[in-house]
């Protein structure tokens, strides 16, 4: 113990720690304590409720119905972005005419907030005063315009589109450094052995990309999961509660109905839920890999600037 | 304990206190304004009253903020919760009673004079009324009316409407026009329950019965709810309403793609830049078994948390002189809440504002109960089933009424 | 006539039909937000709506930059952005350095720790920050949102720069040490100024996570005079009685135009910077 106080590394370590449990830390015990309360209209503590506040969610079918949409909109975001991802980061990886362009142009929707994008798509996606009605109309793709958000099933099939768009560039990032990081060697010795081009991105990309895709995986799913903008800006959870997930509920719970414990409740049950996944996404990875799975601990092996 | 400890501390407090003073003394009295976000001009007509008064009252420092109508009640929730009350706020009416019964709003009748009181409409002073105490002062009220497309009913060879029968003819003539929607339907967001009410209370519904109990189970609330229903299956509304918040609605109004709609004062001035050739007229909702309106007034409340009463009231008083307030209604596009503004030429002269007025004498407004936005919604949820087909009438209406009253604890 | 194209040729444009659809889906909302931000508005309720119009309104940003305070919101937005940044750069590299460099008990579990932070989003947050922030009298300054976003930034600023550590190697500093420079020299003048890049690459992350973070920003701030960017977007559309459709998206367009420049420019960084095993 004296020698952890002697430490340097707990010195430097300290103030990020100190930070994090400060900003991060002190809201998660003040939402347990309240998710624990009887609390009043404006947030008020009335008393202790026990648990009250998670008996109330167990009966809730909007809250049932909410975290099943949220495991569906989570699902279907992140396999959506990956899927694409991965062939636009392997092309954008190619030697090509204007592929500077072609990234900058990929990356493009990082460098709008959410809410401005969803603001923007609601807009366009305006049944009759939306240019994407009237541009597919014009194509003659279309007869009458679809009005993209008035029912739950189509307007949150467009959330996830939308949902999926802007969780690209991220995901195209972390894949495009993978492939740079790539030894080349390694692909020379296949091209001597005679590997066709699949049989090279079978045996040796896609494995060699499996720690990139592990954490696309991880961040994105915490990422969509608590993500809020989209869904609020374009259908506000509606229509009749068909496109609201747990983020979307809650803030509903919250800050309209006055219902802070419940509210607090649904936060420390979401939290739970990303810390569950997380784990078992984590013990499963370990468990795929056996023994190769990275030490994080040891430093990382690649070099910078792999042969150019 | 010894002599010279006692002595550090009582040197300690009173230089403690001395600092206190110090600081009360050379600060000025700081008032914080929440202002709910009309348009852009709401902000700006606040910031100018906030200036003239502190050229009068040097002492006082009125601080303006600004906030968004969308997220309004959120702020005030948080700050409620954390402890940053404002000292007065502008909020909607119908959030009053929460605001009441939690002990947040402040009782006025102690600042209110006679005069002060006499200044504003009889009508639009009751809702603020709770329990007998005046909870606070009416700041924005606007009465609802139809506004009809003059060309397309000529076109379409239609009678403009005088009640729901004649409506629902005029609707089946003008979506004869290529392209064209008789009535707009509100389906999604903000007042779309509001929609519904309009045609509640002209079949003779209500919101509430006289029991208490949500009037949604009602027959007249089935009608009302059976005649939209069956005006979207037949294609005189646009299709999808559940895609078209009020906005939406007013947008395919300026387009001139329907030929009515129900709608607030502040819609003319829209009009008049974005559609400048379009005829319209503004005329009372149709009538089956009664005549009415929605009233809508915001209100202007003190919080009970203020250390400030008497300057908040008093920049209160400033704010209402009819100096400001013409400037504010003419501005924003409401109708006036005070009598000497609403004496004006224009309010009996202009043809669209004197049509919005009109309806004032028989105005409803939202009832002042606890729980009011969880209600709405939940009245909101019922409709959008409706309209989508995903419930029948019946079933969705007497579900939400048995959950309203739920809420009510009735 | 000429038959034969070169392969490269052939692969560019392989390569960009194959990516088409998605550069249109991708540069569709940025044409429909330039289409509106420049008409007249007479025209914004046209039926069917087209992509033409008479002629372009330049005004329209004008008066949008005057009406809705833009220039204060984008100062408020690039001191957020670049503050909150420069204090998840400061309280990062020592940790990443520790974490790199040392070892300690309790070295895995800290980077659990990160991971954890990581799980909670601001909107899940907000209350108990509101109420964190209120006792610290941040209410409405724009610090509040500093220190925030630099603590939510912060685990993925320390998994970066430290995998980018580990790949230096650890002789340089020791050389410097032996001769005879004390260990604070040999950081900041060798070590550090070989992990610029990876800096780079954090900063720019932090820098956009802070420029378009919304439901914070929202709660924290209460006077249009503190709104950042995306906030003040959003009160144009915010439950009013009108909404300028064409000012909106001249603030959208105002707004993005910043970030894609700087994006453009350092997005090459940033791949680099994820190519070092980066978030391993």
């Amino acid at each position: 113990m004296r020698a952890l106080l002697k430490s340097p590394a707990l010195w430097m370590i300290l103030p990020s720690f100190a930070l994090t449990m400060f900003v991060i830390g002190y809201p998660i015990l003040d939402l347990a304590w309240t998710s624990l309360q009887e609390v009043s209209r404006f947030g008020k503590l009335l008393g202790f409720a026990g648990t009250m506040n998670y008996g109330e969610l167990v009966g809730d079918q909007l809250f049932i119905d909410s975290l099943v949409r949220t495991g569906i909109w989570t699902a279907c975001v992140v396999t959506g972005a990956i899927v694409i991802s991965l062939p636009v980061a392997l092309i954008l990886n190619e030697d090509f005419i204007g592929r500077g362009v072609a990234r900058i142009i990929i990356m493009l929707p990082w460098s709008i907030s959410l809410t401005m994008t969803a603001v923007v798509w609601r807009w366009a996606l305006n049944g009759r005063a939306g240019l994407f009605n009237a541009t597919f109309m014009n194509l003659g793709w279309m007869q009458e315009p679809v009005e993209w958000l008035a029912t739950a099933q189509l307007g949150f099939t467009v959330e996830i589109m939308v949902g999926i768009l802007v969780s690209i560039p991220f995901t195209t990032t972390i894949f495009l450094g993978g492939l740079s990081s790539m030894p080349q060697d390694v692909y020379e010795a296949a091209y001597v052995d005679g590997a066709s081009r699949w049989q090279q991105f079978r045996h040796i990309t896609l494995p060699l990309l499996k720690p990139f895709m592990n954490i696309a995986i991880v961040l994105n799913v915490i990422y969509v999961f608590n993500s809020f903008p989209i869904i609020w800006v374009m259908t506000e959870g509606g229509p009749a509660n068909g496109t609201d997930i747990l983020v979307t509920y809650l803030y509903k719970l919250a800050f309209r109905f006055g219902q802070l414990g419940k509210a607090s409740a649904i936060s420390l049950a979401m939290f739970f839920i990303l810390f569950a996944f997380t784990l078992l996404y984590v013990w499963l990875v370990m468990r795929g890999e056996g023994e190769t799975g990275a030490d994080s601990d040891e430093p990382a092996p690649e070099e910078e600037g792999a042969p150019a | 304990m010894t002599y010279q400890f006692k002595r550090a501390t009582v040197a300690a407090v009173a230089a403690l206190g001395m600092l206190g003073f110090a600081a009360a003394a050379s600060a000025k009295t700081e008032v914080r304004f929440v202002v709910a976000e009309y348009s852009s001009y709401s902000g700006k007509h606040y910031e100018e009253v906030a200036a003239a008064f502190e050229k009068q009252n040097p002492d006082i420092d009125v601080k303006v903020e600004v906030v968004p109508w969308n997220t309004l009640l959120q702020r005030l929730t948080t700050d409620i919760a954390g402890g940053t009350a404002p000292d007065i706020s502008i909020i909607g009416t119908r959030w009053l009673l929460d605001f009441a019964a939690q002990g947040v709003a402040e009782p006025i009748d102690g600042y209110l004079t006679p005069e002060f009181k006499g200044t504003f409409i009889d009508t639009f002073m009751t809702p603020s009324v709770i329990d007998g105490k005046t909870m606070g002062l009416p700041v924005a009220a606007s009465a609802r009316a139809m506004m009809v497309n003059l060309d397309l009913f000529e076109k379409a060879g239609a009678k403009v409407p005088t009640n729901w029968d004649e409506l629902y003819a005029a609707a089946q003539k003008i979506s004869k026009l290529k392209d064209t929607f008789g009535f707009g339907l509100q389906g999604k967001e903000i007042e779309t329950d509001a929609y519904f009410y309009y045609a509640l209370w002209t079949h003779g519904g209500d919101i509430f019965g006289k029991d208490g109990k949500s009037g949604l189970n009602s027959p007249e609330a089935l009608e009302a709810a059976t005649l939209y229903k069956k005006m979207i299956d037949e294609g005189l509304t646009q299709p999808s309403p559940t895609n078209y918040n009020r906005e939406d609605v007013f947008n395919l109004f300026k387009q001139g793609k329907v030929g009515m709609v129900f709608t607030f004062p502040m819609l003319i001035p829209q009009v008049k830049a974005e559609a400048p050739n379009l005829k319209y007229q503004v005329l009372p909702f149709p009538a089956k078994r009664a005549k009415a309106t929605y009233g809508v007034t915001d209100t202007l409340m003190m919080f009970s948390t203020s250390k400030v009463k008497k300057e908040a009231w008093k920049f209160i008083e400033f704010a209402f002189k009819d100096e400001w307030r013409t400037q504010f209604d003419h501005g924003e596009g409401f109708l006036p809440v005070t009598k000497n503004v609403a004496a004006e030429d224009f309010y009996k002269t202009d043809p669209d504002i004197s049509a919005f007025a009109a309806g004032l004498p028989y105005a409803k407004f939202a009832p002042t109960v606890e729980n009011w936005e969880e209600i709405a919604d939940t009245t909101v949820q019922a409709l959008q089933k409706i309209y989508l087909g995903q419930q029948a009438p019946k079933a969705a209406l007497d579900e939400a009424a048995a959950k309203i009253d739920k809420i009510r604890g009735k | 006539m000429k038959l034969s194209m070169s392969p490269r040729v052939k692969r560019s444009i392989l390569c960009w039909l194959l990516l088409l659809p998605l550069v249109v889906v991708i540069l569709f909302p940025f044409g429909v937000m330039f289409v509106t931000a420049l008409r007249p508005r007479d025209e914004l309720f046209v039926f069917p709506p087209t992509w033409a119009f008479s002629r372009f309104v330049w005004t329209n940003i004008t008066e949008m930059w005057e009406k809705v305070n833009f220039g204060t919101a984008l100062l408020n937005s690039i001191y957020v952005s670049v503050s909150s940044t420069l204090l998840a750069l400061l309280f990062g590299i020592p940790a990443a350095y520790a974490l790199s460099r040392f070892r300690f008990p309790g070295k895995g579990l800290y980077r659990q720790f990160l991971l954890v932070t990581q799980m909670m989003s601001p909107i899940v947050l907000v209350l108990g920050l509101f109420r964190l922030m209120v006792v610290f009298g941040l209410v409405n300054s724009p610090n509040s949102l500093v220190f925030t976003y630099a603590a939510f930034n912060l685990a993925f600023t320390i998994w970066m720069l430290q995998s980018y550590f580990n790949t230096i190697p650890h002789e340089l500093e020791e050389a410097a040490w032996i001769d005879g420079a004390s260990a604070f020299v040999s950081i900041t003048r060798i070590f550090l100024p070989l992990a610029v890049p990876a800096m780079v690459v954090t900063a720019i992350f932090t820098f956009i996570n802070s420029w378009n973070e919304f439901v914070l920003a929202l709660t924290m701030l209460r006077e249009s005079d503190s709104y950042t960017l995306p906030v003040m977007v959003f009160a144009q559309v915010a439950g009013r009685y009108q909404i300028e459709w064409h000012h909106v998206m001249a603030a959208t367009l105002m707004a993005t135009v910043p970030v894609a420049v700087v994006f453009s420019w350092l997005q090459r960084y940033l791949i680099r910077g994820m190519a070092l095993g980066a978030v391993k």
